[in-house]
C-alpha cells in the first residue's frame, strides 16, 4: 500500500513537472464602432452614409426589395492544458455583428446589432 | 528419493513464484514507463461558437411579428438568406466535443517499428433559430432546434447520419 502511494506520488510529481499550459487569442478585426449606431435613423440614413460611418461591409446580401449590409468581426480565445498523459483544449469564438436592411432607394429600413465578443472566455472543457 | 524430490519441487515452486512476481513487476514498470514516456495519451476538446439562443417568445406570431421586433430581440443574425422574394434570418450557436485516445508501444529503437492505436471522436451540435419573412418584412414562419441539450454520449452513438 505504501509502495503504491509512493509510486502514485512520484507519477503526480512527474506530471506536474512536465505539464504545460497555453492560452491564445485570435481576432478577425473590422474597425466599426457600435456607438455610431446612434447616428443611424431608419427611413433617413442612406447606404452611402452607412458606408461612411461603418466602412465597407463584410458581406452584402441581395434581397428582392433591396439589400442587406452585414458587418461582422470575431474574437477567439483558446485555452490548453497538457499533463503527461492527459491534455485539454477549449476554443471559444464570439462575434460582433451589425446588419442594415436597405430598401430599393438605398435607405435603411431596419437594423439590428449584437456585440458578444466580450463574452469570449478562457476556460477548461469541463 | 521421495524427500529429495519434495525439496526440489518446493524449490521449483518458490522459483516460479519469484519469477511470477518479477514478471508482474516488469509489466507494471513497463506500463508506468509507457505512461511517463507519453505513449498513452488522452485529449479532450470543447468548442463553442456563439452565445446561447433562447427559444422564440410566445408573442412572436406568423403574420403579426415584424422584422424589427425580431432584430430588437435577437440582434443581428449569423446569416441572411435570400429565398427568391422571401428571406430568412438564421441564428446559430455551435458546440463541439472531441476526444482522442492514443496507445503506443515504444519499440522503435528495438524493432524499428512503433505500433500505435489511436481512437478519435468528435461531435458538433447546433442550436438553430430560423425566421422566414415575407418581402414586406412580416414574419411568415419560424423554426427552433435546441441541439446542444441532447445527451452527448447517446447522440454520438445514435444510429443513422
Amino acid at each position: 500500500m505504501r509502495r503504491a502511494c509512493l509510486i502514485i506520488s512520484i507519477l503526480l510529481l512527474i506530471s506536474c513537472g512536465n505539464s504545460c499550459a497555453v492560452i491564445g487569442r485570435g481576432k478577425n478585426f473590422r474597425p466599426f464602432d457600435e456607438n455610431m449606431l446612434t447616428q443611424v435613423t431608419p427611413g433617413k440614413t442612406t447606404a452611402s452614409e452607412v458606408a461612411i460611418l461603418f466602412g465597407a461591409p463584410s458581406q452584402i446580401v441581395k434581397l428582392s426589395n433591396g439589400n442587406a449590409y452585414v458587418y461582422e468581426r470575431s474574437v477567439e480565445k483558446v485555452t490548453g492544458l497538457w499533463l503527461v498523459v492527459l491534455s485539454f483544449g477549449n476554443f471559444d469564438t464570439q462575434y460582433d455583428r451589425i446588419v442594415f436592411f436597405l430598401n430599393k432607394d438605398d435607405v435603411v429600413s431596419h437594423y439590428g446589432s449584437s456585440f458578444k465578443t466580450g463574452a469570449a472566455s478562457y476556460a477548461m472543457p469541463f | 528419493m521421495y524427500p529429495i524430490m519434495a525439496v526440489v519441487l518446493k524449490q521449483g515452486q518458490h522459483l516460479m513464484r519469484c519469477h511470477s512476481n518479477n514478471i508482474k513487476w516488469i509489466i507494471t514498470a513497463m506500463l508506468i514507463g509507457q505512461v511517463i514516456l507519453g505513449c498513452v495519451s488522452f485529449h479532450i476538446d470543447k468548442i463553442n461558437v456563439g452565445v446561447d439562443i433562447p427559444p422564440p417568445p410566445d408573442e412572436f406570431k406568423a403574420g403579426n411579428t415584424s422584422l424589427q421586433e425580431v432584430l430588437n430581440r435577437y440582434g443581428a443574425p449569423a446569416e441572411i438568406v435570400n429565398m427568391e422574394g422571401h428571406f430568412a434570418l438564421h441564428y446559430q450557436r455551435t458546440m463541439g466535443r472531441a476526444g482522442h485516445i492514443s496507445i503506443g508501444v515504444p519499440l522503435i529503437d528495438v524493432l524499428k517499428a512503433g505500433p500505435e492505436l489511436t481512437a478519435r471522436a468528435n461531435l458538433l451540435s447546433h442550436d438553430t433559430l430560423v425566421f422566414v419573412f415575407t418581402p414586406a418584412g412580416l414574419l411568415e414562419d419560424m423554426v427552433y432546434e435546441k441541439g446542444t441539450s441532447r445527451p452527448l454520449w447517446g447522440t454520438f452513438w445514435k444510429m443513422g447520419p
